[in-house]
C-alpha cells in the first residue's frame, strides 16, 4: 500500500482516502464541520485546513486525496492561524450561549472552539437571526446555531433520497429550511439531528430532557427490523433517553430510521406489565404463576416464540420444550405477513426491511417453523414476546403470556408473566444476511420480570421438588 | 455607441465597435474575412490547432491569465463522454465591460471562434453563458447564430467538413458568483450558482460531469485571428514574452476620455494610459488612486503607475491586471466609501457555502459602515487587515480573495485616511 507522512508519522492508505480518514488512523483528528465520512465532500466550512509539502496554499483535508509520499502537517502556524479564523468567522453569528443550549457538552462546534478557537472576541457586531420554522415531529431547528455547513442538506439528497433541506437566499443570508417551509417527510429524520454539528437540528423527543455528559452509553444493535442497524442506548439512572446510530460500513453505514431510534419508547410505557398478572386475582405472584405453567405440562400445548427473542431464548424454549412439554408444538411469529426469510425484503431503498422483529433468520436457523393460524390449534397456548413481535388472534382454553405486554394485552391473556426487552438483557440475533451481532444490557428489567433462563429454571426446578414431596 | 474608442498600432476587435452595422453577417463576411479562417481551421489536424494556439501566447481574458492552449490541452483525448465548450460572457466583474461590445459589435467573431475552438478539441455542442441582465447582447447573439446556422456555419456538417457544431445562448439570472467557472456550470447545469471544489477541474469533469472548457469572450475572440495569421504573429503583437495578443482595457472613473482602448499586451504603462491614452485626470486634478483589473484587484496608489499594464508586471507590484477594468480614482474622492461600496458588492454576491467569504465579508463591511457613521475604532484598522488575510487564499473559490485584496491595499496604503476618519 502506498504511504504518506502525517505531522512526521508514516501512514499507509487505500488510494482515494483523503487526509481527514488517513489521519484519524493514526490517532491525528483534523477538526471538520461540513465533511462527514458517509456524505459527499463539499470543503465548505474550510476547518480541516493542513499544510502539504509543494503546495502553496494551505489545502482542505477533506477533499485532499493522500498522494505517494506526500508530507501533511496540521499544527504549522498557518494551519493554527486559519482553523482559528474559522473558528472566529462562525462565531461571529452563533449565539454564545451553549449552557442553555441542548446540543452543549456533545457540540462539534463548542469542542473545536475550546480546542482550536480565541479565548476572545473581536466581533462587536450585531448577530444575524432568522425566524424559525416548524419541521414537523422529529426536528427541532433553531437557524440562529446554524454553522451551514450543509450535511442536512446532502444527507437527505444522498442518503434518505429525499430532497427536503435546501439553503435558500445567498451569502450571509444563506437560511438552511425546508423546501417551501414544509415538515420533513423522511422517516430517517433523526439522522439530521445526529449529523448536525451544532444544536440547529435538535430531536424533539430528546432536547431537553438530559445533559448529554450525564448519559451511560451502551452499544447495541436495533431491534426495529431484521436489518440490525448498529446502534448505541444512551440511558441516565436506568432511563433511556435517546438511541443514536453507531457506524458499521457493512450493515447501516452510519444511519438509522426513526421507527428504530424511538423504539426503545414501549419499554418505559407506564402500561406495561411490571408484575405476575393475573385479571380479577390481585394474590397472583411469580410462585403461582409458575406452578399455572406447571399445571399444564402434559396438556396439548402450543408454544409461540416472537421472532423478537434471542438466539440463546429461542434455543433455550426449544430445549425445554422438547424436553418438559411432550405434547408441545413449537412456531415462531413476528411479523404479520412476513414469516419465513423469503418473505423478508427491503422495505425501503435505503435500511428498513419487511420483517419488523430482529431475529427471523435466527428462529430460522434454529429450525422453528412458523405459525399458520389456520392449521394450529391447542387448549393452551404460551407466548414467549421480546416486545414487538405481534400476537397473532388465536382462541384457546388457557393462554399465557410471557416476556413483554402491556395493559391493553390483559385480556386476551389468561396470565401474564413479565420479562425483559431488547435494552435489558444480552443476546444474539442474526440479521437479514445473515450476520450475527450481539444484543447489550444497556438497563435492568423491571424489578418482578424475569428473563427466559430463569423463568425455565424455576419452572423446572419448582416441578421437581413437587415431585418429591 | 461605446464610449470613446481612440487607440494605436494594429487593432482586432475596436474598430468596429460603435457600427450598427458591424454585427451583421453580410458586414463580417465582406469586412472582416469572414468564416474564411474557418474553413481553413476545418482543414487543419485539430491538434495543429491547438498547437498554434499554444504558440501565440494567448492568456485567459476573464482575469486568471491561464495560457489558452495549454487548457484546450488538459482535455483528455480518450474519453468516450461528449465535450462541452462554455463562453463565460457573464462579465460582471465592477469596472469590466468590454465583452458586452465584443458581442453586439462583433457576434460573428465569437460565433467563429467557438467553432474552430471546439473543432480544435472534438467539442460537439456549446454554450454561451451571457449575464442576465445582458438582454439586448444575448439577442443580438441569437441573431447571429441563427444566421449562422441559416449559412451553415453552425449545425450539422459545417462547410461540408463533416464536423457538427451547436450553439446555445443560456441567460443568467443576476449572480456575479456566476461568472466563476464552476459556479457557471452549476448554474447551467439548474442548480444553485454555487462554486465547486476543484479537483476535479472542469476539463475532467465540468458541465453535466463531462470535459468542458471555459473560456471567455474576448478570449475565444482571438481564435479566429490566430488561425488565420498564425500563433507566431499574434504572439508578436504582444509586447512581453508570453503575452501575446491585444488587450482590451475598460477604463472607467475620473479620466477625461473613459472608454474601450484597445492596445498590445504589456505595450503601456499604467501611467501612458492614464494620461496619453485617457486625456489624464478630470478636471485636472490629482490622482489619487487606480484599480488596475476590476474592483477585486488591490488598488495602486499614485506613485504606483509607471507599472507596465499586463498580467506579470501587475503581479509582481501585488496586484493584478484580472478583466483589465481600470477605474481610476482622483483626490476629491472619498477612498472610504469607495472600498465600503465595493466589500458590499462582494458580500451581496458571496454565495455563501464557506465560512470565510460567508461571515467575513458581512463582517468587514459592518465595520466601514461603522467608521463611516463616525463610529470606528483605531484597532478596526488591524482587525480589517487581520480579516482580509483570515479570507485571501482560505476560500473554496477566488471571491474572497477578490473580496479580501481590495480591502487590504486600501487600509495598508491609504491608512491614513482612515485613521483621520476615525479621529474625526
Amino acid at each position: 500500500m502506498p504511504k504518506c507522512t502525517i505531522d512526521g508519522k508514516q501512514v499507509e492508505f487505500e488510494p482515494g482516502e483523503n487526509l481527514v480518514e488517513v489521519a484519524k488512523r493514526v490517532g491525528i483528528e483534523i477538526p471538520v464541520f461540513c465533511y462527514h465520512p458517509g456524505l459527499s465532500v463539499v470543503a465548505q466550512c474550510r476547518m480541516c485546513a493542513v499544510d502539504v509539502e509543494k503546495m502553496p496554499k494551505i489545502q482542505t483535508a477533506c477533499s485532499t486525496q493522500a498522494q505517494e509520499g506526500m508530507v501533511v502537517n496540521t499544527q504549522t502556524e498557518r494551519v493554527k492561524k486559519a482553523r482559528e479564523s474559522v473558528m472566529e468567522f462562525l462565531l461571529v453569528n452563533h449565539p454564545l450561549d451553549c449552557p442553555i443550549c441542548d446540543k452543549s457538552g456533545e457540540c462539534d462546534l463548542q469542542d473545536f472552539s475550546y480546542e482550536h478557537g480565541s479565548a476572545y472576541q473581536r466581533s462587536t457586531e450585531e448577530r444575524r437571526t432568522y425566524v424559525d420554522l416548524d419541521m414537523g415531529p422529529v426536528i427541532k431547528k433553531n437557524m440562529n446555531r446554524c454553522i451551514h455547513c450543509t450535511r442536512c442538506i446532502r444527507f437527505g439528497d444522498e442518503v434518505a433520497k429525499i430532497r427536503e433541506m435546501v439553503a435558500i437566499h445567498r451569502g450571509n443570508d444563506v437560511e438552511i429550511t425546508t423546501v417551501d417551509g414544509r415538515a420533513l417527510e423522511t422517516d430517517y429524520a433523526g439522522n439530521y439531528s445526529d449529523i448536525c454539528p451544532t444544536g440547529s437540528l435538535t430531536l424533539k423527543d430528546f432536547r431537553f430532557h438530559k445533559r448529554a455528559w450525564m448519559l451511560k452509553k451502551t452499544a447495541t444493535v436495533c431491534e426495529g427490523c431484521s436489518r440490525g442497524c448498529n446502534m448505541e442506548i444512551q440511558q441516565d439512572r436506568n432511563v433511556i433517553y435517546r438511541c443514536i446510530p453507531r457506524e458499521n460500513k457493512k450493515i447501516n453505514g452510519h444511519w438509522m430510521c426513526d421507527e428504530g431510534r424511538f423504539n426503545y419508547h414501549y419499554l418505559q410505557d407506564p402500561t406495561r406489565i411490571k408484575e405476575p398478572t393475573q385479571l380479577e386475582n390481585d394474590s397472583f405472584d411469580w410462585e403461582e404463576g409458575i406452578s399455572f405453567l406447571q399445571k399444564g405440562n402434559d396438556e396439548k400445548t402450543l408454544v409461540l416464540v416472537g421472532t423478537d427473542l434471542t438466539l440463546e431464548e429461542l434455543k433455550l424454549i426449544q430445549d425445554f420444550t422438547k424436553e418438559t412439554l411432550k405434547n408441545s408444538t413449537l412456531l415462531h411469529f413476528g411479523t404479520p405477513g412476513v414469516t419465513t426469510t423469503q418473505e423478508d425484503g427491503d422495505f425501503d431503498s435505503i435500511l428498513k426491511r419487511q420483517s419488523k422483529t430482529s431475529n427471523l433468520h435466527g428462529a430460522e436457523l434454529l429450525g422453528i417453523k412458523p405459525f399458520d393460524p389456520k392449521a394450529s390449534s391447542a387448549d393452551r397456548v404460551i407466548v414467549f414476546r421480546g416486545g414487538r413481535a405481534v400476537v397473532p388472534a388465536l382462541k384457546a382454553k388457557s393462554k399465557i403470556g410471557v416476556g413483554v405486554f402491556f395493559e391493553s394485552d390483559l385480556s386476551g391473556f389468561t396470565a401474564i408473566l413479565p420479562g425483559a426487552g431488547f435494552a435489558e438483557k444480552s443476546g444474539t440475533i442474526v440479521n437479514c444476511d445473515g450476520i450475527e451481532q450481539k444484543l447489550n444490557r444497556a438497563v435492568t428489567p423491571p424489578r418482578n420480570a424475569k428473563l427466559i433462563p430463569e423463568l425455565l429454571m424455576l419452572w423446572k426446578n419448582q416441578k421437581q421438588s413437587e415431585g418429591a414431596a | 455607441m461605446s464610449l470613446a474608442a481612440q487607440t494605436s498600432g494594429e487593432t482586432l476587435y475596436i474598430q468596429h465597435f460603435g457600427n450598427e452595422e458591424a454585427r451583421t453577417l453580410d458586414y463580417y463576411l465582406r469586412q472582416m474575412k469572414g468564416y474564411q479562417a474557418l474553413k481553413k481551421a476545418l482543414a487543419m489536424k485539430p491538434d495543429d490547432i491547438i498547437e498554434e494556439v499554444k504558440k501565440s501566447n494567448l492568456r485567459g481574458r476573464g482575469g486568471a491569465g491561464f495560457p489558452t492552449g495549454i487548457k484546450w490541452g488538459f482535455i483528455p483525448k480518450d474519453s468516450d463522454k461528449p465535450k462541452y465548450l462554455v463562453c463565460n460572457a457573464d462579465e460582471s466583474e465592477p469596472g469590466t465591460f468590454k465583452d458586452r461590445d465584443l458581442m453586439r459589435y462583433t457576434p460573428h467573431l465569437l460565433i467563429e471562434g467557438m467553432v474552430m475552438s471546439a473543432f480544435a478539441f472534438g467539442s460537439n455542442a456549446g454554450y454561451i453563458y451571457i449575464r442576465g441582465e445582458y438582454v439586448q447582447e444575448a439577442r443580438l447573439l441569437q441573431e447571429a447564430i441563427d444566421e449562422a446556422y441559416d449559412k451553415g456555419y453552425l449545425g450539422k456538417n459545417i462547410l461540408d467538413s463533416g464536423f457538427h457544431f451547436d450553439l446555445t445562448v443560456h441567460r443568467g439570472a443576476g449572480a456575479y458568483i456566476c461568472g466563476e467557472e464552476t459556479g457557471l456550470l452549476n448554474s447551467l447545469e439548474g442548480k444553485r450558482g454555487e462554486p465547486r471544489v476543484k479537483p476535479p477541474f472542469p476539463a475532467i469533469s465540468g458541465a453535466f460531469g463531462c470535459p468542458t472548457v471555459v473560456n471567455n469572450v474576448e478570449t475565444l475572440c482571438a481564435v479566429p485571428f490566430i488561425v488565420d495569421r498564425g500563433g507566431e504573429w499574434f504572439s508578436k503583437l504582444g509586447k512581453l514574452e508570453k503575452s501575446g495578443g491585444t488587450r482590451i482595457f475598460c477604463v472607467s472613473g475620473h479620466v477625461k476620455k473613459p472608454g474601450l482602448y484597445e492596445l498590445p499586451s504589456g505595450g503601456v504603462t499604467l501611467r501612458e494610459l492614464i494620461y496619453d491614452y485617457c486625456g489624464g485626470i478630470l478636471d485636472d486634478r490629482k490622482l489619487k488612486a487606480v484599480i488596475p483589473g476590476g474592483s477585486s484587484a488591490p488598488v495602486l496608489t499614485a506613485d504606483e503607475i509607471d507599472v507596465v499594464l499586463d498580467i506579470e508586471p501587475l503581479m509582481k507590484i501585488g496586484s493584478m491586471l484580472g478583466s483589465a477594468g481600470i477605474m481610476v480614482v482622483h483626490d476629491g474622492y472619498d477612498l472610504i466609501h469607495l472600498i465600503y461600496r465595493i466589500t458590499k458588492f462582494y458580500d451581496h454576491e458571496s454565495c455563501g457555502q464557506c465560512t470565510p467569504c460567508r461571515e467575513g465579508c458581512k463582517w468587514m463591511v459592518n465595520i466601514f459602515k461603522r467608521i463611516l457613521n463616525g463610529q470606528g475604532r483605531m484597532e478596526d484598522l488591524d482587525l480589517l487587515v487581520d480579516l482580509s488575510d483570515n479570507i485571501n487564499q482560505k476560500t473554496l473559490c477566488a471571491l474572497g480573495d477578490a473580496a479580501a485584496g481590495p480591502v487590504k491595499s486600501f487600509v495598508t496604503k491609504f491608512r491614513h485616511e482612515f485613521e483621520a476618519r476615525i479621529r474625526g
